[in-house]
């Protein structure tokens, strides 16, 4: 454990270093995905400038909505979406079994080694919109209302880091998983908008089997004291539960996949 | 014989994507979570509104307009980008100027074929299901359902021009995906593929109106509709394809700098 410790910050730095030797894509990198994400939220203020609301959501309401949903999907995507996604990659070509022979726990090692900071971008305009949003929107502030949100946007990134390390693990079974994001993806789009938009059948996927409703929407609902369908009272606690929970089933996941792991012939 | 090899092409890239059955249903239930997406965030705000049509709209021409102008329109060009991206960094690239075709014809011919294939295996597939829940509403008559048909192949032209131009500027920068990430934000913007220009304020609508970007989703889709008269039908066709004659000239005049500037890496 110790150790696995003491190897972290030699992973991160290593890949970093190797990012950092192309500093102009780096860069370029991180401002094309800021100007994507804002053409879309854009597109999203259109819609609410010519019909005022969207499931009884004004402009800044969904501002500090989709800030929450790209601030959490960002920090949870840097530890697990590039390094999963290769997932398929490795156990194709038989490098997993290299991985799997390290003095270091294998999820360690891949997440470290692949860090990605290339979601620079998408958390400068998150914070950015989001510190508009709040002096826009009406919360009633108070230690226990920041410390809650603080705490469902640490949920929201082991809500995502733990459905990437799900998919990736897959790719030990399966060899190829990286179709499954197109899924993850869906909901994920899902995820940007007021739950009680979409019909009762999607509104229970989105809080069950595919819980990215956790992600943003219920917390921000329960912050700004707006009715959270399914859930009524319960959100709060449930939202503060959904990250670990997912955790929990990622990792059994994981294992489950690591002890079923039999190569790619070859 | 040049044609017949240029459509072996397009055969050989809708059976390439045949091998991968799980990416087709993962990819349609992908497509179909974006349009519910899209749909419901038409029924929530005309439902608000209170009225049956917003600015001459009704909600089940919205739908409709959701399905064309998204799934319909506005294919995955991203599948090209990282093709040729992965050829110039690769350094494969010289494998096809060493080979007696027209690079950007191959790219053409190719994924017009994966064009086919993901129409007929995710797209119709998408409609039928949308078709079912909310229902979509016919052309607005003859004349604008063949025009619709006539749009539809100078909407596909438009967008893989601009994606191809795009593509070639791996070339000098060595890598498209940033250009990748700036051409979506155009496109979700100018393009009419996420919101219609009749929504968009006078000024940005007038700007959007006579860039290239809005013969890929809107203008389709809005004369699919009927929401262009005859004349007006024919005029914008014609603006459509000066654009495309335009684009289609740099593309050839970008080719012939870009097949000179060339340096392969490694060796």
């Amino acid at each position: 454990m110790a150790r696995s410790l003491a190897v972290i910050p030699h992973l991160v730095g290593t890949y970093i270093r190797t990012r950092t030797e192309y500093p102009t894509a780096m860069i370029l990198g991180w401002v094309s995905q800021f100007v994507s994400y804002a053409a879309m939220y854009t597109a999203i203020a259109l819609i609410l400038a010519r019909f005022g609301v969207l499931g009884g959501w004004l402009w800044p309401e969904i501002a500090l909505l989709l800030s929450f949903h790209l601030l959490g999907y960002s920090l949870g995507a840097a530890f697990s979406f590039t390094q999963f996604r290769e997932m398929e990659e490795l156990v194709r070509k038989g490098t997993m079994d290299a991985i799997l022979v390290k003095p270091i726990s294998p999820w360690t090692y891949l997440v470290f080694s692949g860090l990605n900071i290339g979601y620079a971008g998408h958390v400068v305009l998150a914070i950015g919109l989001m510190a508009w949003a709040l002096t826009q929107v009406q919360i009633g502030w108070s230690v226990p209302i920041a410390l809650y949100l603080l705490a469902t946007l640490a949920g929201a990134c082991m809500i995502v880091c733990a459905v990437m390390t799900m998919i990736g693990a897959t790719a030990l079974v399966w060899v190829r998983s990286r179709h499954l994001y197109s899924i993850f993806f869906g909901f994920w789009e899902l995820a940007r908008y007021p739950l009680n938009i979409f019909p009762l059948p999607l509104q229970v996927l989105m809080l069950t089997i595919a819980p990215l409703g956790f992600m943003a929407y219920v917390p921000v609902a329960v912050a700004l004291g707006k009715p959270v369908p399914l859930l009524g009272d319960w959100a709060g606690p449930a939202s503060l539960l959904a990250g670990p929970i997912a955790v929990l089933i990622a990792m059994a996941h994981w294992r489950y996949c690591l002890r079923n792991y039999q190569g790619a012939g070859g | 014989m040049k044609t017949l090899a240029y459509s072996a092409f397009t055969a050989n890239a809708f059976q390439t994507r045949l091998a991968y059955r799980n990416q087709v249903w993962a990819g349609a239930f992908g497509d179909l979570v974006f349009i519910f997406a899209r749909i419901a965030i038409w029924i929530s705000v005309f439902g608000a509104a209170a009225t049956s049509s917003v600015d001459g709209v009704t909600l089940p021409e919205m739908i409709t307009y959701a399905l064309l102008a998204g799934p319909i329109l506005y294919w995955d060009y991203s599948r090209l980008l990282s093709d040729v991206d992965t050829v110039v960094r690769t350094g494969d690239i010289a494998v096809y100027l060493l080979k007696p075709l027209h690079y950007p014809g191959f790219l053409l011919a190719s994924h017009f074929g994966n064009f086919i294939f993901e129409f007929l295996a995710m797209t119709v597939p998408v409609a039928l299901i949308v078709g079912l829940t909310f229902g979509l509403v016919p052309p607005a008559g003859l004349f604008h359902g063949l025009a619709f048909l006539a749009y539809w192949a100078l909407s596909f032209m438009m967008l893989f021009t601009l994606a191809t131009l795009l593509g070639l500027a791996a070339f000098w920068l060595m890598t498209a995906h940033s250009l990748d990430w700036f051409f979506g934000s155009i496109m979700t913007l100018l393009s009419g593929g996420l919101v219609p220009l009749w929504f968009f304020p006078g000024w940005l609508a007038a700007i959007a109106g006579h860039l290239p970007f809005a013969w890929v989703s809107y203008y389709p889709a809005a004369v699919y509709l009927g929401k262009l008269a005859p004349l007006q039908t024919l005029i914008y066709f014609g603006v459509g394809l000066l654009w495309l004659a335009a684009l289609m000239g740099t593309l050839a005049w970008l080719w012939g700098r870009a097949r000179h500037r060339l340096v392969v890496q490694g060796g």
